[in-house]
């Protein structure tokens, strides 16, 4: 029984463990992103609610061209197509103005994506 | 920490791949305009040209510290680390590139004969300080913004290191040392520009009467005035300390979106526009801006830095660097 004790244990943990660390992943973000609703007029468009959006999608901000076009394509962010964007941001929009390296780990990209769908997370 | 790193000369280095030169119309000028391919995907973006010819920049996006001989056109990378991406890079007293390096959370330097690195960790209490760029002061210290909200100063020699909190929080960006030795700083997510006094660390914030105007960049004049690259505002703008006065114009074109600046031996201003995909020149005497458009969509140069002759840039989305030859090369 003690292994399926730990194996309890285990699984019990790794949901808090994982939100801690698209916390933390996402503190670097913070220099010009919100997830705050409220909070406006940063160097980034805000984030709230941005899995359930269009690329592209805060009427408030100016984008580059490349994320226009993508909103005027009409693509929308889901949990693949955010991970896959952060894994390497220019790769999948050349040209974009906003400049970062990607997230070489995909469970680092994985815990981030949870943290930006997280409706707690702010 | 001190680590060996590998040297790599890449395959377009070896190949010497052929410059593209044209020259930029309507201009003052004449300007002559290159571009030197690097490795792609690299992000290649600021930039610091050497004393001994070549041109060291920031490979954002694959974590190299890359090193161009503008003669031939051959570049080679050095491997700053693994996760390493560095953001600012600028020539010490010493000689060697020193790297503002966001991944590692550090502060690299690379010698310039063995290309060995050295990392300068900021404290863990400081970690995601999101590194941008840096200046050494008259004395040799090192002073470094992070965009996450900080400033700090590292003495080489002792390797002694002070980071200090930016008044206002986040959006601490570009840094520039005046003739007399004042530092300031620019910050984009605090709209306002701030004066360091090396003394006691404590920074003074100073207000652009432009609102909300996103001041990114800054770089000092001869005369120790205050050139600032406003990105939401499409301005740029120029305090002088001395009298406390601001003047500001805005970038031909639409939308303008300002983000770097640098000023010249000349004192004339250069500039970069997202919106125009251009470098942009501001005369100051004359009030007047020359744009130089990329030929490539998407370059986005999102710092200028030069020496007497030329104006060097990173076009980060087409993996390029390009200068812009002032005078006529003898």
């Amino acid at each position: 029984m003690k292994w399926l004790a730990f194996a309890l244990l285990l699984l019990a943990s790794a949901p808090a463990i994982a939100e801690e660390d698209g916390a933390r992943l996402f503190t670097p973000c913070r220099a010009c992103h919100s997830l705050d609703p409220a909070e406006r007029g940063l160097p980034g468009p805000n984030l709230s609610g941005v899995l359930k959006r269009n690329i592209g999608g805060d009427p408030a901000f100016d984008y580059s061209p490349v994320l226009r076009k993508a909103r005027d394509d009409g693509l929308r962010w889901n949990t693949q197509r955010l991970q896959s964007f952060l894994a390497d941001p220019a790769a999948m929009f050349p040209g974009l103005w906003m400049s970062m390296r990607g997230i070489e780990d995909a469970a680092e990209r994985q815990a981030l994506v949870r943290f930006l769908e997280d409706p707690a997370s702010r | 920490m001190n680590r060996r790193q590998f040297l790599k000369t890449s395959a377009a280095g070896i190949l010497a791949t052929p410059t593209l030169a044209r020259l930029a119309g309507a201009q003052e000028g004449p300007f002559r305009v290159k571009y030197y391919p690097v490795a792609p995907g690299m992000g290649s973006r600021d930039t610091a040209p050497a004393p001994d010819g070549t041109v060291w920049f920031c490979g954002q996006r694959n974590g190299a510290l890359g090193r161009l001989d503008p003669r031939d056109g051959s570049f080679k990378q050095v491997d700053l680390g693994k996760g390493a991406a560095p953001h600012g890079v600028i020539i010490g007293p010493d000689g060697a590139p020193w790297v503002t390096e966001g991944g590692q959370n550090a502060i690299a330097r690379v010698d310039p004969g063995d290309h060995k690195v050295t990392l300068f960790r900021l404290p863990e209490k400081e970690a995601y300080a999101n590194l941008n760029t840096a200046v050494f002061d008259k004395n040799g210290i090192f002073w470094f913004t992070g965009q996450s909200g900080v400033y700090g100063r590292l003495d080489p020699k002792s390797g002694d290191m002070t980071v200090f909190k930016s008044p206002r929080g986040r959006g601490t960006y570009g840094i520039t040392i005046t003739p007399k030795g004042d530092i300031w700083y620019a910050s984009l997510a605090g709209n306002h520009i701030a004066r360091i006094d090396p003394a006691t660390g404590n920074a003074t914030v100073v207000e652009p009467p432009t609102p909300n105007q996103g001041a990114r960049r800054v770089w000092s004049d001869s005369r120790g005035r205050i050139w600032v690259s406003e990105w939401n505002s499409g301005n740029v703008s120029m305090h002088d300390p001395a009298d406390g006065s601001w003047k500001a114009w805005k970038l031909p074109g639409a939308n303008p979106r300002t983000y770097a600046v640098y000023v010249d031996d000349k004192d004339k201003v250069w500039l970069t526009d997202f919106s125009a995909n251009a470098i942009v020149r501001f005369d100051p005497v004359r009030e007047k801006f020359n744009a130089f458009p990329s030929d490539r969509p998407g370059a986005n140069v999102r710092q200028v830095n030069g020496r007497p002759g030329e104006i060097w840039g990173g076009e980060s989305g087409n993996d390029r660097l390009v200068v812009i030859q002032t005078v006529a090369p003898a």
